[in-house]
């Protein structure tokens, strides 16, 4: 199916040259074939570690950011940075997440959890993990770290 | 052929005094509601004081384009409609497109006759809002009655036509597809949510504001393209007994009190009802015809050229790519089309994989919330009190909370009814997510102000769903340091010392769901325009001209630089509370 195709130059005072005459496809046809991009989960990683942090990687009146990178756990896109957190490092109450979208094309995976509601100048202890969109962990283990808010 | 562009302009109406002052309007001849009060609501400055004369120099290209289309049907060949099923060989798909595109610069489709579907949705801004001056003060782009205003930015309409029926995906645990920001045009019907799309603006109180579905209907039964529609979706298609007041109550915006609140005013048989659902059924596939077409989506982007080995990247734009895939993570969400190796079991491998064989779409389908702060400039916030049809678009006033996704599949005030019961236990997960926007055209701009960024020339776009962004520069800064310069305060309250989208961002309207996936990601200044070159290249038009990306009439903007454009208009969210 072809169709007429009209091609215009613009002119100072909003005058308009007119050119006609370029046939063209309107049809689909002609273009490259469009696949649907939801892509299929990765394969999870045999193991999870975390090869940098975690660490604080800022911190703000009342609540703070918390930061580590580990290799690409796989799974589903959808993951969530976990911090298991609290002001007693023998129970630590609070759980904060954070969702994150995996990066496929990537070797590696940063997480970033935002904590919010803590308390000035407390010190708060936290372990992090990570898991998939359904609540599945990636098995992440981390040794009990410490942060001190201004 | 030669045409004076300001003789075609001239046939159209005049829209005369600022949008400050009015208190009557004139629209191609008609009086709009009987002369009714404009509605203005707004503190000063939201709206631009060009609005009147920009709404007008838009109705003047949308007459042009229309035009156009008119010319397009015409040369048509004459159809023949054969086989079993019976289809329109040869002509079908340019009919169907083309009638698409005569609707979507049909002025006459809204209650005043004065807002085509591409009043807010013009091409040479890739058919997202037209006029500069309000992607910079009010947001949100004035309906049928002016001024009532909507809450979120016009969305591009490219690639679009691409996005799957809204869907919960269990195992990625993710919600993919639909068209809205609140992905609330799911396709659950028509299976397409760019065709479903097209039915909620000419009933949407806040845009075109028609009071029936059936009188998009009855004005398609006056249109001058009608015998195209016919030849398309059959004769007969119009047999409806009108009511005799049907004119007036399509005359009249959703809303009004003299309507009575019902859905259905125009009084129908149940035959004629559905024979009047067919055709609107008919009018969103059209529509979704033609944004599916190369006259809207047509791949024809320097990056295109380039996955053909027809272009070569510049440096810039080389380095852009390469950032947007690794260091910024751009493609995590807005996909490039490129393998996925090395796979999460062989990390440490190369990555071998080459550019798969796909025309990407920069976009995952997904939702996300990038944690915007709540821009005090969206219109929605002022209309609290009621207009002269006795209708309150927003009695939530500056309370209103935008949770996008969430509010949808709550049923929620200022979305749709979620068709899905099952989906509703996800709100709370969803809530402030919009949908991830493909990155193809954010930078397309028309010709005379061919880009988005300052110093320009300069055509000014607002980014994201509340518009709070002004350019690409500040977009990529945006993703890069939100978590860096982060402050708690809203916008227009930056810490002396700091400045607002440079290094201070206000607090996110909605702090829950956010993405961390972005927020820090240690792009230099130099890495930033990269991406910004990269995403530049996502413009179509390269290979073959972008259709009517001429037809911008209006004045460019030059002076300042990307990183504070568009701050002269931060206002104090505090003063609005009050």
């Amino acid at each position: 199916m072809t169709c007429l195709r009209v091609y215009r130059l613009l002119l100072p005072l909003a005058v308009t040259i007119m050119v006609v005459g370029v046939r063209c496809s309107h049809s689909a046809s002609s273009r490259a074939q469009i696949y649907a991009q939801i892509l299929a989960p990765a394969k999870p990683a045999s193991r999870v570690r975390i090869t940098k942090g975690p660490e604080l990687e800022s911190v703000k009146d009342n609540d703070a950011i918390i930061t580590w990178t580990s290799n690409n756990p796989g799974g589903s896109d959808q993951h969530f940075g976990v911090v298991h957190y609290g002001t007693d490092p023998n129970h630590l109450s609070e759980t904060a997440k954070s969702p994150i979208r995996l990066n496929q094309n990537h070797s590696y995976t940063v997480f970033r959890v935002r904590l919010n509601g803590l308390k000035p100048q407390t010190t708060y202890y936290y372990t992090v993990d990570s898991m998939q969109g359904n609540g599945k962990s990636d098995g992440v283990k981390s040794t009990v770290a410490h942060f001190t808010n201004p | 052929m030669k045409q004076s562009r300001s003789l075609t302009l001239g046939a159209g109406c005049a829209v005369i005094a600022s949008a400050m002052s009015i208190t009557t309007h004139m629209v191609c001849g008609q009086m709009d509601a009987a002369s009714t009060a404009v509605y203005n609501p707004y503190s000063k400055g939201i709206l631009p004081s060009d609005l009147s004369s920009e709404m007008a120099r838009v109705l003047r290209e949308i007459d042009f384009i229309e035009a156009e289309a008119m010319r397009q049907w015409k040369a048509l060949p004459p159809p023949t409609l054969t086989g079993n099923p019976p289809i329109l060989q040869n002509t079908g798909v340019a009919s169907v497109e083309i009638l698409g595109k005569l609707m979507n610069f049909d002025k006459n489709i809204s209650p005043f006759k004065n807002q085509a579907c591409a009043s807010c949705h013009m091409p040479y801004v890739a058919f997202s809002g037209p006029i500069p001056s309000v992607n910079l003060t009010m947001i949100a782009y004035p309906g049928s009655v002016h001024f009532r205003a909507g809450k979120r930015t016009a969305q591009r309409y490219t690639y679009a036509a691409y996005f799957p029926p809204l869907q919960y995906d269990a195992v990625q645990g993710l919600f993919f597809g639909g068209n809205f920001w609140d992905s609330r045009a799911t396709g659950y019907l028509l299976r397409s949510p760019d065709a479903e799309q097209s039915q909620f603006p000419p009933v949407d109180p806040d845009e075109m504001g028609n009071p029936d579905t059936a009188c998009v209907t009855y004005k398609l039964s006056l249109a001058t393209y009608r015998p195209l529609f016919e030849e398309v979706w059959g004769k007969g298609s119009f047999d409806i007994n009108w009511p005799a007041h049907t004119a007036q109550i399509c005359a009249t915006p959703i809303g009004a009190t003299s309507l009575g609140g019902s859905a259905t005013p125009v009084a129908l048989s149940p035959a004629d009802r559905t024979r009047s659902n067919q055709v609107y059924d008919h009018w969103a596939q059209s529509l979704n015809a033609y944004e599916h077409s190369e006259m809207v989506s047509p791949f024809t982007s320097k990056f295109d050229a380039y996955l053909k080995g027809n272009y070569t990247l510049t440096a810039d734009e080389m380095a852009g790519y390469k950032l947007f895939r690794g260091k910024g993570n751009c493609n995590s969400c807005h996909l490039d089309g490129r393998s996925t190796a090395p796979l999460p079991s062989a990390p440490d491998s190369e990555d071998t994989g080459t550019t798969a064989n796909v025309t990407p779409l920069f976009t995952c389908f997904g939702s996300a919330n990038e944690g915007l702060p709540k821009n005090p400039r969206v219109a929605v916030y002022y209309e609290a009190t009621p207009d002269s049809f006795g209708f309150t678009v927003n009695p939530e006033g500056f309370a209103y909370t935008d949770y996008g996704l969430g509010t949808f599949l709550r049923s929620g005030f200022g979305s749709a009814p979620n068709p899905n019961s099952t989906w509703r236990k996800f709100a709370s997960s969803v809530d402030g997510q919009m949908q991830v926007s493909t990155a193809r055209n954010s930078g397309l701009a028309p010709p005379q102000c061919p880009a988005t960024e300052a110093p320009g020339p300069y055509f000014q776009k607002e980014f994201f769903h509340n518009g709070y962004i002004k350019s690409l520069k500040q977009l990529v800064h945006f993703y890069n340091t939100r978590d860096v310069y982060r402050f708690a305060v809203e916008s227009g309250h930056c810490p002396a010392g700091t400045v607002e989208k440079v290094t201070c961002w206000p607090e996110p309207e909605v702090p829950q769901n956010l993405d961390m996936t972005t927020g820090k990601l240690g792009l230099t200044d130099q890495e930033e325009n990269q991406i910004v070159a990269f995403l530049q290249t996502l413009s179509d038009g390269y290979t073959t001209p972008y259709p009517d990306i001429d037809t911008f009439t209006g004045a460019c903007m030059s002076g300042g630089n990307a990183s504070t454009q568009g701050n002269s208009t931060i206002i104090s969210a505090t003063s609005i509370h009050h």
